[in-house]
Order: structure tokens, then sequence, then C-alpha cells
């Protein structure tokens, strides 16, 4: 049972730690809480299926196809519906609140309530050195989690982009001194973030297929880690999300799997009572 | 500017009066509440009872309507949130002026629609939610023409537990009013049978059972008795097949439409092969003639094979309203228990009938007969009772 809790811990862990990046990111550069970001997860796989069920499309590239599309849809709701709202943070948290509804609502009338599944990269299940069976699909998760967050990780730290995200993450007056254009980081900011929605979407799909609401729970998990882990922070997502991933995992396997979501709200008010900033938060003053 | 206040308030009278006019269109019809989950994570039941609205009230009307006017239903959209449930409620007894209410699907919804149903005094037919509870409070103005858990458990589970001799289950309930009491009464039965269980209770929302299936491999069981609805059971099929607890041990599924929507088969692949499940419905076994109506009358509406059984309940519990109407010749709700009471009415599922035995769960119930049916190589093969088995199980 331990072996299996930390191992499963893990996976969720790395799992949650990609849901909540593209949370933090936004919050991060934006200060900009995206409601809808479950949604966007739940888009990326409806996109997906589409791709590779219904049109037969390669997995691989229908994955790609769907994240490369939840971009542009960030994109779009950055410049229609967030841009108005700068400068008054209150008005994006409702306008994004009501977007998730409405995608909700949307993914029903088109999709329908039944849950929709792309097709598994890889089948079966591997004995873990003799003690259970894990879910392939899973451990490919996993593995694919693990590259995108490295790939997050290396772009901010290695790339140009990286490099003015982090700036203007600390300073945003002074990025704009320097001749950062804020609005198009802003756009691609938050492009990224919904792709990195759209990329958990993707690889999670074929594990737990979507449908119109299994967005929410994903969401109110990305947003449990990114405070635990502290607001804005990468690292913190990363830590946050493992962190959840095995207190829920050990407690569901040596307390109780009735309340497995409690032991992690649990941990949450503990950290913050403790730093109220998050484990990786920074202080304001 | 006073011009522009006496022109928008002449306007708002004359809205006034043609809104007030309404009634008179309205009487045409009698109307009749249907509360259901259309959004959320049980919509698919809202579907299946739109789908059953459609039929009923086709079926309905095409025989004469009620008291010679068209049946006209009114859908409220409970989201399976009892407090969206209860103000939906309300919402069809005072705006909508409906007869009585039918429906449901969720039990904790049901609970808290039986109140505003007794305090409003509009009689409610309680078409699919199970606890005991709803119909154990023993509300004069709340029946249940559908499954009970103590009904399901005791007429069904149990004795297919002992007729296929297992020795060891294990029970898994959502935390839910429907999974907990199912999941009690079923830990009473099994030990009155004399076999040995062990319960664990899972979220209701969850998505991953792994460390569910760890405690249930190590128990090692014959039956997994697994009262989890929705898209839940789905995970949980897949999972176990995936950490190779089944098909060892078999799962039954105790809420059955999940394991007969159209995206089970995509979603659990291979892993649903053996699965059994509870239905009050089999493709090949209709009880009575209106089930056959109803099964033609479907294809020939939505062009395809009836799955859900919830479609079928709504019909039903539409048809015995109507019925009650009739009889009672008024929508006064009195004379409505009154005519429900002496309900004696043929529909899909046999003939419907209300037991007026106060003082446990079977006052003002009728429960509907339910087979266990097992997938075997993707063909429903009905398992219980012996009578309408169609095949025996396979492991």
């Amino acid at each position: 049972m331990f072996s299996l809790a930390l191992m499963n811990g893990i996976v969720i862990g790395v799992i949650y730690a990609l849901s909540a990046l593209g949370v933090s990111l936004v919050v991060g550069i934006m200060n900009v809480i995206n409601f809808a970001h479950g949604e966007l997860y739940i888009l990326a796989g409806y996109f997906s299926f589409i791709f590779a069920d219904a049109l037969g499309w390669n997995i691989y590239v229908s994955m790609a196809a769907a994240v490369g599309l939840v971009f542009l849809f960030g994109i779009l709701i950055e410049y229609s519906l967030i841009r108005p709202t700068y400068g008054n943070d209150m008005y994006s948290l409702i306008l994004t609140f009501i977007l998730s509804i409405v995608l909700q609502n949307a993914y029903l009338l088109i999709f329908g309530p039944y849950p929709n599944k792309p097709p598994n990269w890889i089948k079966g299940a591997t004995n873990v050195f003799g003690q259970f069976y894990y879910g392939n699909q899973r451990l490919a998760a996993l593995v694919a989690g693990v590259i995108v967050i490295a790939a997050v990780f290396l772009m901010l730290k290695k790339t140009w982009f990286g490099k003015i995200i982090r700036a203007a993450s600390q300073d945003r007056e002074m990025a704009e001194l320097n001749g950062v254009n804020t609005k198009a980081l802003n756009m691609l900011s938050f492009g990224l973030g919904c792709a990195l929605a759209g990329a958990a979407g993707v690889i999670l799909a074929p594990v737990f297929p979507v449908s119109p609401t299994s967005g929410v729970p994903i969401a109110l998990t990305a947003f449990v880690v990114v405070v635990l882990g502290g607001m804005g922070s990468m690292w913190g997502c990363v830590v946050g999300g493992l962190a959840l991933g095995l207190v829920e995992n050990f407690g569901a396997a040596f307390i109780s799997t009735g309340y497995k979501h409690i032991f992690g709200f649990i941990i949450l008010i503990l950290v913050l009572a403790i730093r109220p900033v998050g484990l990786f938060g920074r202080s304001e003053t | 500017m006073k011009r522009l206040t006496f022109g928008i308030c002449v306007l708002f009278l004359g809205l006034g009066l043609v809104v007030g006019a309404t009634p008179g269109v309205a009487a045409d019809t009698i109307k009749v509440g249907v509360v259901g989950p259309r959004t959320g994570t049980a919509a698919a039941t809202g579907k299946a009872f739109e789908e059953g609205i459609k039929l009923a009230t086709g079926y309905v009307n095409s025989k004469g309507g009620v008291l010679g006017k068209n049946l006209e239903i009114v859908f409220e959209d409970t989201a399976g949130a009892p407090d969206k449930a209860a103000s939906g409620f309300e919402r069809l007894a005072t705006r909508d002026k409906v007869a009585m209410v039918l429906g449901e699907s969720h039990s904790s919804s049901a609970l808290a629609e039986i109140e505003v149903a007794n305090r409003l005094k509009v009689p409610f037919i309680v078409a699919e939610a199970w606890a005991d509870p709803i119909t154990a409070k023993n509300y004069k103005y709340v029946f249940r023409a559908g499954p009970s858990n103590s009904g399901v458990v005791n007429h069904t589970i149990a004795k297919w537990v002992a007729h296929e001799k297992f020795k060891k289950a294990y029970i898994v309930a959502e935390n839910t009013d429907w999974g907990l009491g199912i999941g009690k009464l079923c830990e009473a039965a099994l030990a009155k049978i004399g076999v040995v269980y062990e319960t664990l209770e899972t979220e209701r929302k969850s998505q991953d059972h792994y460390t569910e299936l760890a405690k249930i491999k190590a128990f090692d069981p014959d039956v997994i008795l697994a009262f989890i609805y929705g898209t839940g059971l789905h995970y949980f099929v897949a999972q176990a097949g995936e950490m190779k607890v089944s098909p060892k041990a078999v799962i039954l599924d105790g809420a059955g439409p999940p394991s007969l929507w159209p995206d089970f088969w995509k979603n659990v692949g291979d892993y649903g092969n053996l699965e059994c499940f509870v239905s009050s419905m089999h493709e090949k076994v209709e009880l009575t003639e209106l089930a056959t109506y109803f099964r033609e009358a479907y294809v020939k509406e939505f062009g395809v094979q009836p799955t859900d059984y919830k479609s079928r309940s709504i019909f039903d519990a539409i048809l015995i309203a109507a019925d009650a109407i009739n009889r009672a010749g008024s929508t006064d709700p009195d004379k409505l228990v009154q005519a429900l009471e002496n309900t004696n009415l043929l529909v899909t599922r046999g003939t419907a009938k209300f037991d007026t035995t106060k003082g446990g769960p079977s006052y003002h119930h009728w429960m509907p007969p339910m087979l266990v049916i097992q997938w075997q190589d993707k063909k429903q093969v009905v398992l219980y009772p012996p009578e309408g088995a169609t095949g025996k199980l396979k492991r």
C-alpha cells in the first residue's frame, strides 16, 4: 500500500503541478485569476478527441493541434475579454467565471452530457516491482507531464521570452520602461497559460475522459496548488502539486478514502496559517 | 421627462395586461413539472428524462390528454444540487402552477424536494431517486414509482449474491445519500446471508480510484458492489481492470445506467467485459406490451435503441400522473393523492400500485422489478432473477 500510495502520489502530483503551472504563470505576470482554466483544459481534451477519434488523425498530431488551438483561443480571450478589464482585477475574475459557465454549457450543447475519451497512446498495465499493477497510460502521462514541466522551466530560464516573463513578473513597470511591450506580453502569457491547461488536458484525457463539468475539480485543485506553492511561483507549483498528490494518496491509503480531497485542504490551511504567502511565495512588504 | 415616465408606465401596464391574459392561453393545457439534472455530473439523466417526456406526452395527448386538455411538461434543471432542486420545485409549484411534479434522480435532491412538496401540498412522484428516507418519512404528498435502496438490495442484489454463491464481497459507496444508504443496507443484507464483506467510502466526484482498488485487491473479494454513479463508475471499471482487480472479482454497477451509456465501451475498453449491472430494462426482456410500444416509439423518434432506462422510468411516471389526474377529475392535490393511492395501471415495467402501509419506506412506493445483467462480449446477458435469465455468470 505504501509503495502504491507513493507512486500514485507522484503521478497525480505531477499532473496537479502541470495543471497549476498555467494558472501560476498568468497570476505571476498579469495578476489575473483565470476561472475558466478548467474549461480550457477540457477544451483541449475535446479537440484531441475530435481530431484523433472522429477525424482519425495520429494521436500525437491531434494533441499538438489541440494545444495550439487552445493557445489561440487563449489569445482571443485575452484580447476580447481580459484586456478591457486591466486595472480592475475583480472584473477579470468575474468575466472568466462567466466564461467558465458559458463554456460548460456550450460543451453540454455540442458534445452532450456523456464523457469523451481520445484513444490511449499506450495500452495495458505494468507490474511495478512485483508489488502492484499500474496503468501504462498513467506512466506515459507522468513522463509527458515531466517533459512539459521541464520545457516550461527551460523556456523561462534560457530563452529571451522567458527572461522577459521573469522580469515582468518581478517588476512590471521597470520592464515596461526598458521597452517591453506589456500588451503583447500579456497576450502571449495568457495564451501560454491556456496552452498549459490544454497540455494537461490532452495528456490526461485518455486517463480521465472529459465531460462538460469535469474541468471544475481540476481548476479547483490547480488553485489550491498555486496558493499552497505561493502565488506566481513556478517552483511552488511543482512542490505544491507533488505535496498535494502525496498527501491525498497517503491520506486515502491510511486514513479514509471517502474524504481524500479534504486532506489537501487541511494541508493548505496549515501552510497558510504558518506561512500566509504559501511555500515559495514572496511577501509584498 | 414626465411624458417619458408616463409612456413607460403605459407600456408596463400594457405588458401586465398581456401577461395577465396568459392563464387563458395556459388553460388549454394541464401542466405537470419534471425535476432532474440537465447540467452537472449526471446531466445524462436529464437527457434520458427529456427523451421519455417527449414520448410520454405524445402518447398521453394522442389518447385524449388529461381532463380533455393537452398535457404540458415543464422541466426544471436541478443540476444534482439540493438547493437548486428545492428552489426549482418551488418555482414549478408557485410560478408554473403545475398539478404535480415528477422525476428526480439524485437522492440528495429528492430529499430536499419532498420537504417543499409536503409544505406546498404538491403531489410528487419520485422516478429514480433510491434513498429509503424519501418514502420512509411517510409524507402524504410523496410517492415513488421507481426503485428504492432497500427494494434493490433485498429483492435483487443480496439474492443474486447468494444465488451466485459469492463468499467475499467488497462494498464501495460514494459519499451521497444514495451511496451511503445502499451501502449500509448491503452490509446488513450480506451479514444476514453469511457473506464476509468490507466497505469503503469514495468521493462522489473522484476520478482516481487506485488507492481504493489497492485495498480491495488486498481483501481479494469475489464480487465488488460498486455504488458509484456517473462517469466515476467508468473510471472505477477501467482502473480496476488496469490493476487486475477485475475480472477476478466481478464488478456489479449498483446504479445501472452508467454501464449502458453510449460511451461506456470507449471509456472502459476491454475492461468492461464481464462487468455486471442492475437494470430495469434489457434489450430482449420486455414485461408488458407498453414496453414494446416504448422501444418501437423510441427507435422511431431517435433512430437508436434505448439504453439509459431512466427514459422509461419518467415515461411510466408521466403515464401514472396522467391516469391519476383523469381519475381524480381535477387537479386538487388531495383528490390527486387519493387517486394515486388507488393507482392500478399497466406501464412498461409491470402494473404500478402504490403500497399504503405506513411506518417504513414501502409507504406510497411501487417497486418495479430489477434485473442483474452481465456484459459478455458486449452482449447483455440476464443473470438474475433465474426465471428471466438468458445465460450464466462468466468469470
